[in-house]
């Protein structure tokens, strides 16, 4: 097979991929522009009033309920997660390396109805965390965990940090250990070179994994659904309540629009950022 | 010889492996999952499968899943047979999902209350009603509902659960206790926004419904009569509510769906389901009332809070038709997590 038939061997399939894509998102979005009829599952002719809905103040704060709790997902991932990847990376101890693999990489296997539930056991009225709290005297009654974007974003995070944590994992490996030999030998303590050299030295995957965690929780549909018990809403949730609840399928397209829009923007906006990252990495 | 062999084989595995079937045997009937889909297998397939020999197999989901899929697949139904709500029976016919029916080859329907049916596309099975409920173990022992009204006391105070998939019941109960109808609901708009501080969690479903008491999480919801005596049936401390004004009256009801290729066995499956034993059998079950006048309610079972044996007591109940309800509960939907669910 020669290079080119190598090349139409790879690029074909992309190519059908990506048509279905295409083609399936022009499918959803053409209902933004359609009529909503009630008491019917069809829609009705050209109209541009269902993106004048986007303003109306549900919708605008659930996207910004999103767009907060997307960011304090990522942001709190990764806090959680570079110690990890960190300890992954550079522990010498195989056990503790194998040990740190199985917990932070083995919930990926479980599903994300399965992850949920267990955070219901542990954050309910009578679960895990309050019974703690209340045998130990430290709170007369249940603290109120679920239904909370406190919970839900507890919830995310688990959820998201073996992501975070493999993406963090490649970044730390990449760091060529002689820089932070030669900062030690010049006199600097173990926690600045930490500061000062692996941290910007990683900062390229800090930041696209801090995204991609950004991207991925602004879709999140299960967590927010049965932690938050349909008082905290994300942009999921609140498409399913107006395309599947309601058959209000033309406000349920904008809302999917404006979701895909924000994530595919947040990585676009932030790609240039990471390359130059990526750059001034390399040249030290 | 070897090689047209080994291709025959591999399509059959194939085919296997897509559970693409030759030719349809057997009835397809789409239900709601769990107790329902038992029951009904219990009670009407059992039945059904002695009669006709027609095996039927039941495809489950969601209510408004169900519908969607059903849109989805129009003109090449993927089920015979749908049993849903009356108002959602509505949205099918109004989509032309549903066949329209020739009640001469149900001739058990005869028998029935006149509410059975519902249009000339959809037929009742039974009636239930959305009702309070509450956990006498987790409540003060002064705590009783006589009335709606009772919802919006200090003693339900982050407490309550309400379902979210179909906010219509406390809609329709809030429209009543001020003195309007489902039409004049903006009425009880006021009355909604106060029962805000006792609203602790929204189910999405059943499911949820049964889990959120269990926990105790909501130890006070507006519960579906059928969801209280199932979950009362595991041992939950459950007291189940008809309140002064009535309970809020729903009927399933079963449709065939337009392009089948099994309308004499679905017009058998669903005159099956109106048979009085079957009936009997089912509400026995479920814990529902049947719409086959002539099926027997035990005296046990009839003194049970939302159990209907005539058209009188249902005439007490708060009764919405279908259409009105269709028609309005995305409006219903959309101001109610508007305004209820932050």
């Amino acid at each position: 097979m020669n290079d080119r038939r190598i090349w139409w061997f790879f690029i074909v399939p992309c190519m059908l991929v990506a048509l279905a894509v295409v083609m399936s998102l022009a499918a959803v979005f053409q209902y933004s522009f359609r009529e909503f009829i009630p008491g019917s599952l069809d829609t009705g002719g050209f109209t541009l009033e269902n993106f004048y809905n986007i303003g109306r103040p549900l919708y605008f704060l659930v996207i910004l309920d999103t767009l907060l709790i997307s960011l304090l997902t990522a942001i709190f991932c990764l806090l959680l997660s570079y110690p990890v990847a960190y300890a992954l990376v550079r522990t010498e101890a195989e056990w503790l390396r194998a040990l740190l693999v199985i917990l932070s990489i083995t919930p990926l296997f479980t599903g994300e109805i399965v992850r949920t539930y267990a955070w219901m056991l542990v954050l309910g009225s009578d679960g895990f965390v309050n019974s703690i709290l209340m045998a130990l005297g430290i709170v007369s009654a249940p603290v109120q965990f679920m239904y909370t974007k406190f919970g839900v974003i507890v919830a995310l995070v688990h959820f998201s940090m073996p992501v975070m944590i493999i993406l963090l994992a490649t970044a730390i490996s990449h760091v060529n250990r002689d820089y932070e030999k030669a900062a030690a030998n010049l006199g600097a303590a173990p926690l600045v070179v930490f500061w000062r050299v692996t941290v910007p030295l990683t900062m390229p995957g800090i930041v696209a994994s801090t995204v991609v965690i950004f991207a991925w929780t602004m879709s999140a549909f299960a967590t927010p659904q049965l932690i938050g018990g349909g008082k905290v809403l994300m942009i999921s949730n609140l498409v399913y309540l107006q395309g599947l609840s309601s058959f209000n399928f033309p406000v349920a397209a904008v809302l999917s629009a404006v979701a895909f829009i924000a994530a595919v923007g947040s990585l676009a906006l932030v790609q240039p950022f990471v390359t130059r990252l990526e750059r001034r990495v390399a040249q030290q | 010889m070897a090689i047209r062999m080994k291709g025959l084989l591999a399509a059959a595995i194939l085919l296997a492996g897509t559970g693409i079937a030759p030719a349809q045997e057997e009835l397809v009937v789409s239900i709601w999952g769990g107790n329902w889909r038992d029951g009904a297998q219990e009670a009407i397939a059992t039945e059904f499968t002695k009669r006709t020999g027609v095996e039927v197999k039941f495809v489950t989901g969601g209510t408004m899943d169900r519908l969607t899929k059903a849109k989805l697949s129009a003109g090449a139904p993927q089920a015979d047979v749908t049993l849903t709500t009356s108002h959602v029976a509505y949205l099918y016919s109004a989509s032309d999902l549903f066949e329209k029916l020739d009640v001469s080859k149900i001739p058990n329907l005869k028998e029935a209350y006149p509410i059975a049916l519902r249009s000339p596309y959809a037929i009742g099975l039974y009636s239930y009603v959305y009702a309070p409920a509450y956990r006498t173990d987790l409540m003060p022992d002064d705590f009783k509902i006589t009335s709606w009204k009772d919802l919006w006391g200090d003693q339900v105070k982050d407490k309550l659960g309400l379902p979210d998939f179909d906010p219509s019941h406390i809609i329709i109960a809030a429209a009543k206790l001020s003195g309007a109808d489902a039409k004049d609901w903006k009425k009880g708009i006021p009355l909604l926004e106060k029962l805000k501080p006792n609203i602790k969690a929204l189910y999405q479903s059943d499911a949820t419904s049964q889990e959120l008491m269990k926990t105790g999480e909501t130890p006070v919801q507006v519960l579906l009569s059928i969801n209280a005596y199932h979950q009362m049936s595991q041992g939950i401390p459950i007291k189940l509510v008809i309140p002064e004004e009535g309970g809020v009256v729903g009927i399933d009801a079963v449709g065939i769906s337009a392009g089948t290729k099994m309308a004499d066995a679905a017009y058998q499956f669903v005159n099956t389901a109106l048979d009085p034993k079957v009936q009997e059998k089912l509400c026995e079950l479920y814990k529902c009332s049947p719409m086959n006048a002539k099926a027997h309610v035990s005296d046990e079972m009839a003194k049970l809070p939302g159990i209907f044996t005539s058209d009188e007591q249902l005439e007490k109940q708060i009764l919405v038709d279908d259409e009105t309800r269709a028609k309005l509960l995305p409006e219903w939907k959309s101001w109610f997590t508007e305004n209820m669910t932050r």
